[in-house]
């Protein structure tokens, strides 16, 4: 008896001492996180088909929940964003576009709500602005390099080899003036090319240039469409993919399109790590022109597989009103975020409730973009 | 100068109050570092290097239609746990108390999740600076939930697999009754060499809930090294006390009848008027004493013939005990976690294993002179305090299973096997001393390795 009275006591003593280890204080976290759908106390949902679940803990669900700050980028203002640069004439006729980017390396950003990440950007966002020039236009880059360690601006496209940001790195607190003729039309990236390449790649420095042909396209609902990936524990895998910064933001956030209307998308692969990735359009087909360098689709298509800085171009209308879904038919990556849905209205119909949630969303982060000078600064072109 | 003087004597020569506070002399002064090393002076002293999270997932379960995973933050930072998956997919999930987890605390996540029995899952969840920390479970099997029917199977199991084989194995007693010193000695050691196989699996065992459910901020290894030897210390002198108790009770009780009818009341009397006496009768009565110790001496030298064996056959039913709630534990916890899958062969192959400790018990005793009737009801009790912690193991280990109970109850088994082991061995060179050969005969050393061989071969069926 007692013995294993004294046995009882040796593992009570431990026992407790292990569970005051446990004491949980329910402080309060500062997790900029809000919630797009659901109720605060049912896990899951938005799912069909899937389980849910009640707690009366914190919900954690990057499919579901909207970053308040600190976003990495506002997808929904990126999707539609071509910067021109300041325009002016140069002497002999040819038009002058003016473009500051800034390089930084220093930025902690959410990329996935609740998980903070040191981005490496152009003008404080990933993907950086995407710049639009037409064939033939003078296209005059001021880069600033803002960050702690050499940086260049490499674009893809024709020019001279002293543009081409590859031999000559700008050192912190450097600049550098990159001017080239925009030739030929189509869609490319542009990236830093300092080495270890992966390393400066996979942290986000990259954007999407597009040179338009002398003859406009057909006019379109324009969008441009970066696909990437982050690897925030640096064990070169990825733990997210998204399209355009932020996992499963276009889940929650429908892309919002008009039924019969044409659809022109920029589609650029930037993802680090997998050498392929893919974009798959739910119910419907898409005419696809590979880096965009012809007027003449390549194929009618419901998928393209790209390469790493592959690109094209997508041109679609939908002919039935209602959700569409678009992801990655790599499913591994498509169930880590690389998804999102377009939202196809009806002329006739009233738009999509959802839209509307989203103005104070809009503001905190037009606000949080502000205070950042260096890089909103650049953001203006 | 008279007082000053008396100062340095009541310095050097130490009164009841002055030692007690030199004691804390050190602590003062330890508890002032730690203040200096906490403050913001001692923090930009020290702190080079990047701390980094550290979570454990120290166990996940399977319910319908939900994946539970049990973590706790091991490292040397508050964390903020950011999303969960499920075989590296994210998932919706949510996580209970709070998603901020403060040094050493813990939390449970709930990710809703149409898992498939059998197959392997991996759990994740993600820190708000983005690490993962993973834990794979190689089936999953719908969690038992506390109920009747779940108590009842893990109360026939522990049965089958505890308390049946070790009745079984009782059965050898007449057997060893009957046989030579020499063969004798051959079971006994063999007993010593079950008990060392045991000892040595359970700490095996240790190691391994260590490796894989403990974190390792709790120094699993250390802890059990401290409880098995703290358990071999204490269980080594309290079955002395109980010996030698047992003795003194046995030796006052023979005394008393014999004093009743002769000695000790003439001694009384000569002591009534001790004081008038002459020395001569002194000398007589110091004579008698004398006479009396002797006798006391052949009396507790008999006692210790007869309750030695007694005491270790107890200790080793007590370790036993000790070991099979460990087993059953491990059991328990292996269905809960869906490590096991619970077939006839499993249990044939426990009960294989586990008749080998009702040998162990009935061993040391098979030789003392009891009567029959008696021996078998200390048999039966002996038996139960061996087998039946194997059912309140199950219940635990199936229903509360936490690594850390685990690890301290396998430890504490294993250090009362090795007292146990401890006793036999003395045990068996005090019995070979009284015969012919030296302590270490074939014999012995042949009971020894089959008893590990005949462990280590049942314990391939498990």
């Amino acid at each position: 008896m007692i013995l294993i009275g004294s046995s009882i006591i040796v593992v009570g003593v431990v026992s407790g001492v292990y569970k005051n280890f446990t004491l949980n204080s329910s402080s309060d976290n500062n997790r900029a996180i809000s919630r797009a759908n659901s109720s605060d106390s049912t896990i899951g949902g938005h799912v069909p088909g899937y389980p849910i679940g009640e707690t009366s803990g914190t919900i954690i669900d990057p499919i579901d929940q909207v970053i308040d700050k600190d976003s990495v980028v506002d997808p929904e203002k990126y999707l539609r964003e071509f910067n021109y640069g300041r325009v002016s004439m140069l002497p002999n006729g040819s038009t002058l576009r003016e473009f500051t980017l800034v390089a930084s390396d220093q930025l902690v950003k959410e990329v996935s709500p609740g998980v903070s990440y040191n981005v490496w950007t152009f003008n404080g966002t990933v993907p950086g602005p995407t710049i639009r020039a037409t064939e033939g236009d003078v296209v005059r880059i001021n880069f600033v390099n803002n960050g702690s360690m050499p940086h260049s601006l490499h674009t893809h496209g024709i020019h001279p080899a002293e543009m081409d940001g590859v031999f000559e790195m700008i050192s912190p607190g450097g600049r550098f003036t990159y001017e080239f003729v925009a030739e030929p039309f189509g869609v490319f990236p542009y990236h830093c090319h300092m080495t270890p390449l992966e390393e400066h790649l996979a942290h986000g420095l990259y954007g999407v240039y597009i040179v338009d042909p002398k003859t406009p396209r057909s006019p379109a609902d324009e969008m441009v469409m970066v696909m990437n990936g982050y690897d925030t524990d640096f064990d070169t895998e990825n733990n997210f993919y998204t399209v355009n910064g932020i996992p499963y933001y276009y889940m929650h956030h429908p892309i919002q399109i008009e039924k019969d209307k044409p659809v022109r998308i920029y589609l650029v692969n930037m993802l680090e790590f997998d050498p392929l990735n893919n974009f798959h359009l739910h119910a419907n087909m898409f005419n696809y022109y590979p880096s965009g360098t012809s007027l003449q689709p390549d194929e009618l298509t419901d998928i393209v597989s790209l390469n790493q800085a592959e690109r094209g171009i997508m041109e679609f209308k939908y002919k039935y009103p209602g959700k569409y879904m678009f992801h990655a038919h790599k499913t591994e990556f498509a169930e880590k975020g690389w998804m999102g849905t377009f939202f196809v209205n009806d002329k006739n119909t009233t738009r999509n409730s959802i839209q509307a949630d989203n103005s104070s969303f809009y503001d905190t982060l037009n606000n949080s973009f502000d205070t950042n000078t260096p890089e909103t600064s650049g953001a203006r072109m | 100068m008279l007082s000053g003087n008396k100062n340095t004597m009541g310095g050097n020569h130490p009164t009841k109050k002055t030692p007690l506070i030199l004691a804390f002399v050190p602590i003062v002064v330890l508890a002032g570092m730690i203040i200096f090393l906490l403050s913001p002076y001692g923090q930009s002293l020290i702190n080079t290097g990047i701390p980094l999270p550290q979570v454990t997932i120290e166990k996940v379960e399977f319910h319908e239609n939900q994946i539970l995973a049990f973590i706790r933050n091991t490292g040397p930072l508050e964390i903020v746990v950011s999303q969960a998956d499920v075989n590296d997919r994210i998932q919706s999930a949510a996580i209970e108390p709070d998603s901020t987890i403060p040094r050493l605390g813990d939390a449970k996540v709930m990710i809703p999740f149409p898992w498939i029995p059998g197959t392997p899952y991996e759990i994740g969840i993600t820190t708000s600076d983005g690490t993962r920390f993973s834990k794979s479970v190689e089936a999953a099997a719908l969690a038992p939930s506390p109920d009747a029917n779940q108590a009842l199977l893990f109360t026939s199991l522990g049965v089958y697999v505890g308390v049946i084989p070790v009745m079984i194995g009782l059965m050898w007693y007449p057997y060893i009754r009957r046989i030579s010193i020499g063969k004798y000695s051959f079971f006994l050691s063999l007993t010593a060499g079950l008990l060392v196989f045991l000892g040595i699996d359970a700490l095996l065992e240790v190691n391994e809930i260590v490796n894989q459910n403990l974190a390792a901020v709790f120094n699993g290894q250390a802890l059990s090294v401290v409880v098995t030897i703290s358990s071999f210390i204490v269980l080594l002198y309290t079955s002395e006390r109980l010996t030698q108790r047992a003795i003194e009770k046995a030796v006052l009780n023979k005394n008393h009848s014999l004093a009743s009818t002769s000695s000790i009341e003439e001694l009384g009397k000569s002591e009534k008027s001790s004081t008038e006496r002459q020395e001569g009768e002194i000398y007589n009565k110091s004579a008698k004493v004398s006479s009396s110790t002797q006798e006391v001496q052949i009396q507790l030298q008999r006692y210790q013939q007869l309750l030695k064996p007694l005491t270790i056959s107890m200790m080793i039913a007590i370790g036993i005990g000790l070991h099979n709630f460990g087993e059953g534990l491990a059991i328990g916890a292996a269905m809960l976690l869906g490590e096991v899958a619970l077939s006839t062969f499993l249990i044939v192959g426990f009960t294989l294993h586990n008749t080998t400790e009702g040998l162990a018990i009935v061993a040391p005793i098979a030789k003392s002179e009891r009567s029959r009737r008696m021996m078998i009801r200390r048999l039966v009790t002996m038996g139960l305090i061996a087998g039946v912690p194997t059912i309140a193991g199950t219940w635990i280990g199936g229903f509360l299973y936490s690594p850390m109970a685990a690890v301290i109850f396998l430890s504490v088994g294993a250090g009362a096997i090795f007292q146990v082991v401890y006793s036999l061995i003395s045990w068996i060179s005090h019995h070979q001393k009284s015969g012919p050969s030296s302590s270490l005969s074939g014999h012995v050393i042949a009971g020894f390795i089959t008893g590990l061989l005949i462990m280590y071969l049942t314990g391939l069926l498990v």
